[in-house]
């Protein structure tokens, strides 16, 4: 509807029949382009109350189909938008998979189990061991967002960087090996030495202008820095906790 | 006959009387050791008695009457065999402080800032003391929350200062960041000690000092006579997030040692005579806020994060026994015997075998059960990822919040004749057999 009148708007000089004409066009299209999204009747966005006892919570799933299944989950009321689905497996109307999102101490992601079920999506959300009924119904179509992708970074990021920290009385060594692989995205080797010795897999890299971030998701941990002269100064992010953290070349 | 008493429990560290057990911890050295039997079992709910609000505190006992405070602002003397109330008295703030009795006089702090004297036969005052005011430790960034220019009161500050009777004398710590000692008959100020900052542990009492710690960082011995300080020891820091810092655990005191917890993670044994440390029990970042009992050679402790009960030895501090308790700990084990009783924050009492530390069994209050919110996992665990998922402003405080709403047993357990008493976040006090 929105889309229309805004062609309607940018084409002032055309005829009322060639408006008209462009309308039906762009219904067909658009019906044809639905059909298309919707080769499965999973595919879609689909939005409904988890019943958690005592406490409903909202749940919205976006699933496509290309040539594999992909989605993202949103949970307004617990600070989650758009995280990626794991695990996503479809056997005729019956489908599950993973939130990836909400993890904790010995708390895993977070698994739904549903069945399309007169066009509504009918499931069990289960998280923390516990099990809650849901009935989600298709709002639309999918818009699954895709999970930020790590980047090349350059010459300048490259190598070697150490650095140390203190965190509730007790220090930290830092040593970050990066990895250029361009055109493909870089890699880390991340080492914190505090009372054992850690090494954090890296799932993410991004560099953007003198700006880089490390994620280990695994420990939760991040950091983000800028490049100053030849330095690297920056914030090591640890659940709630924001450290200043300088790297520097070894000697 | 205060002496032999003392003695009692300094050189014998054995059993104390019913009577001793009229103040936290059950005796001014405040080892959490009960005398009399113990249930191995857990048989039913004898009853329980509704507040107006959460209760946090402990109770204490009496001849057959229970006394203890609720958040609702009352002092209450409840009969222990049936559950009926005897009498109430208001206050006008949380009574988050565990009474102590002597000479028909019952003596407890308010979060109004005021400390009471009320007559233990119908609760009514017979003389009050103002404080400089009561608040909860606090500072900026604390625990990481954002954002961290903000100053933050600490929701896990959770308990006032219970006071210690002895030799006609009442001391108690203070969020105004004293220690104060007050006539025991009529209120008048002997001397105060100022800390750093709050004191909400209790005081313990033994050879004329009184052995306290405060948020301040520091532990403080301090001579019961004058008031002045004999020695103090310096726990941990956390100058980042305020975190790693601070006595709110009490201490016990046992053959001239002090037990302490720490907000630094570690479980201090300190010399009372010099204040020089023995030993410390690292717990990984986990606070130790209980505070320790100590019987026969061996120290019953408990932690927040890591959720573990340990017994260490004594003179040592060489673990004996480690075992998971699932969630955060805050209350005190009471040793009867061979068996330990402890509150637990997921709505849970347990007991455990003194010897081996193995489960005997546990109570879960009907809160816990109904576990509306998920508040728990199936484990009754603290469900963190969907409880502390919002860093900001007041998310951390609303999720504290809503974790009380299971009915947590901050109260550290009394037991006498044979049941144990103690109250819940859900507004009840439990007696159980």
């Amino acid at each position: 509807m929105n889309n229309l009148e805004l062609s309607t708007r940018r084409s002032g000089n055309f005829s009322g029949l060639t408006i008209i004409a462009i309308s039906a066009l762009t219904l067909v299209v658009a019906s044809t382009a639905t059909e298309a999204a919707e080769g499965s009747p999973l595919e879609g966005r689909w939005s409904g109350k988890i019943q958690i006892p005592g406490h409903e919570l909202f749940l919205i799933v976006d699933l496509a189909h290309t040539a594999n299944w992909s989605g993202s989950a949103t949970l307004p009321g617990l600070n989650v938008k758009g995280a990626a689905l794991n695990d996503i497996n479809v056997q005729g109307a019956d489908i599950s998979f993973a939130v990836q999102a909400m993890t904790g101490p010995s708390v895993e992601s977070p698994k739904i189990k549903a069945r399309l079920t007169d066009r509504k999506l009918v499931g069990d959300f289960l998280q923390g061991g516990n099990t809650a009924h849901f009935v989600l119904e298709k709002t639309g179509p999918p818009q699954v967002e895709e999970p930020p992708h790590s980047t090349p970074v350059a010459k300048e990021f490259e190598g070697e960087w150490n650095g140390g920290y203190e965190l509730m009385g007790y220090p930290r060594k830092v040593a970050i090996k990066l990895q250029n692989h361009a055109p493909q995205p870089a890699s880390a080797e991340w080492v914190i030495v505090g009372k054992k010795v850690n090494n954090l897999p890296v799932d993410r890299i991004t560099q953007q202008g003198n700006f880089i971030t490390i994620e280990s998701s695994a420990f939760g941990v991040s950091y983000e820095g800028r490049l100053e002269n030849g330095e690297i100064h920056g914030t090591v992010l640890q659940g709630p906790i924001e450290v200043a953290l300088v790297l520097r070349r070894p000697k | 006959m205060k002496l032999p008493f003392l003695l009692l429990v300094a050189l014998c560290g054995v059993a104390l009387n019913a009577d001793a057990q009229a103040m936290f911890r059950g005796n001014p050295a405040h080892t959490g050791v009960y005398s009399g039997p113990a249930p191995r079992q857990f048989h039913e709910v004898k009853w329980k008695f509704p507040t107006g609000n959460r209760i946090v505190a402990s109770p204490v006992i009496e001849g057959r009457i229970i006394y203890f405070g609720g958040d609702d602002g009352y002092v209450y003397a409840v009969d222990s065999e049936t559950g009926r109330q005897i009498w109430k008295t208001k206050t006008r703030g949380p009574v988050s402080a565990t009474p102590a009795l002597a000479n028909q006089t019952l003596y407890v702090g308010s979060y109004d800032g005021n400390f009471y004297a009320l007559n233990a036969e119908n609760g009514e005052l017979k003389w009050k003391f103002a404080t400089e005011g009561e608040r909860r430790f606090e500072a900026k960034g604390l625990n990481g929350w954002q954002p961290k220019n903000q100053t933050v009161a600490d929701p896990f500050d959770i308990f006032l200062s219970s006071p210690v009777v002895f030799d006609g004398a009442v001391y108690f710590g203070s969020g105004d960041g004293n220690v104060y000692r007050l006539d025991a008959n009529t209120g008048a100020l002997n001397w105060r000690f100022q800390t750093g900052d709050v004191v909400h542990a209790s005081p313990a009492f033994a050879d004329n000092t009184i052995f306290v710690g405060s948020w301040d960082s520091y532990f403080y011995a301090i001579d019961a006579k004058n008031g002045k300080q004999k020695w103090r020891f310096h726990g941990g820091e956390d100058a980042l997030i305020h975190n790693q810092v601070g006595f709110q655990s009490s201490p016990a005191i046992m053959d001239g040692v002090v037990y302490t917890g720490c907000r630094d993670a570690q479980l201090h044994a300190l010399d009372a005579a010099t204040g020089e440390e023995k030993w410390k029990f690292d717990n990984q970042l986990s606070w130790v806020v209980t505070s320790p009992a100590v019987l026969d050679g061996k120290v019953y402790f408990a932690t927040s994060d890591s959720a573990l009960f340990h017994v260490v030895e004594a003179a040592t501090g060489k673990s004996l026994v480690k075992e998971d308790g699932r969630a955060y700990m805050f209350s005190s084990p009471a040793v009867v015997n061979d068996t330990v009783f402890i509150g637990i924050l997921n709505g849970s009492l347990m007991a455990r075998d003194a010897g081996t530390g193995k489960l005997l069994w546990e109570f879960q209050t009907g809160a816990s059960k109904e576990n509306k919110g998920w508040i728990l996992t199936a484990e009754r665990r603290f469900n963190i990822p969907l409880l502390f998922f919002d860093n900001w402003r007041e998310g951390p405080l609303v999720a504290q919040d809503r974790t009380l709403g299971i009915g947590s047993v901050f109260s550290s357990p009394l037991v006498a004749n044979g049941t144990i008493y103690f109250g819940s976040t859900d507004g009840f006090l439990y007696a159980i057999d």
